[in-house]
């Protein structure tokens, strides 16, 4: 069977649709105060206050970097409740680390394996014949 | 507006030229392209290294001999310094950098970006490298220590 998809790891092929639920990923977490924010909710749900603390900014500039986190699908906030408390949403940020962590083996193996090649060629006894 | 890049990067005991020959010339690509697992067959390699020119390979997994066609265009190919390309179907560009460290060995950077536009913005695309960089290592110490 013949699978398109990037060339990111056999086993691991990205479809259309996942690609671009990564693309909003990655736009979300290329701001620094999101990664923060993503980086705080890896250990607890929080409120919006809760958030806002370590930070420099008013409640509603967090508000504005929550709802791109939102949209991007990386955090939900629970309906009820007056504090609406963030979640981070495990399996997006998931999908954003599994994607960087395949690319990084695919490159990581191919250079192992180039690595050997090259020995091989450079190897003075034993001439590979398809240099 | 999508900017994620990835920087990955090697150091070699071999001269610059011929890293730079390995990752274009069909018979030297076939031993390293498949990562562990597969295979890149040398018939089924197709390197037109100028500007436009394709670059196809196919990764064939061992265990069910499934298929992964990827083509690609080149960009940029500049012996024995530079070499870029842009996948086809993702439009995933990849920028690789060959080094000469002196004593024969080679250093390559692999820069891998979504957005062929940053190739024309360095500056741009230097912030980046390094944000995600330690984005992602951060994200897998994060993921290791809470699973």
């Amino acid at each position: 069977m013949v699978k398109y998809g990037h060339d990111v790891y056999p086993g691991h092929v990205v479809t259309a649709a996942v690609e671009q639920r990564l693309d909003a990923t990655f736009a979300a977490l290329a701001d620094p105060t999101r990664r923060a924010i993503v980086a705080r909710l890896a250990a607890g749900d929080a409120t919006v206050n809760e958030l806002a603390e370590p930070f420099a900014l008013s409640l509603p500039g967090i508000s504005k970097h929550l709802k791109v986190l939102e949209r991007s699908g990386l955090i939900s906030r629970r309906r009820q409740a007056q504090f609406r408390p963030c979640h981070l949403e495990r399996p997006a940020l998931d999908a954003a680390v599994d994607w960087i962590e395949a690319n990084r083996r695919l490159w990581s193996e191919r250079f192992d394996k180039l690595d050997d090649h090259l020995r091989t060629l450079q190897a003075p006894s034993n001439g590979d014949p398809d240099d | 507006m999508t900017e994620h890049v990835l920087h990955f990067t090697r150091v070699f005991d071999a001269p610059r030229q011929l890293v730079f020959s390995c990752m274009t010339e069909p018979e030297h690509l076939t031993h390293f392209w498949g990562p562990i697992g597969t295979s890149a067959p040398v018939d089924q390699i197709t390197v037109d290294a100028r500007p436009g020119g394709a670059f196809r390979t196919v990764m064939i997994n061992d265990a069910d001999g499934s298929s992964y066609p990827t083509s690609a265009r080149y960009l940029e190919v500049s012996a024995p310094e530079r070499l870029s390309w842009i996948e086809d179907h993702s439009a995933m560009t990849v920028i690789a950098t060959f080094t000469d460290l002196g004593d024969d060995r080679t250093q390559v950077d692999i820069e891998q970006s979504n957005v062929p536009a940053m190739l024309l913005d360095p500056a741009a695309q230097a912030g980046f490298l390094t944000s995600l960089d330690r984005f992602a290592a951060h994200l897998a110490r994060l993921t290791r220590s809470e699973r």
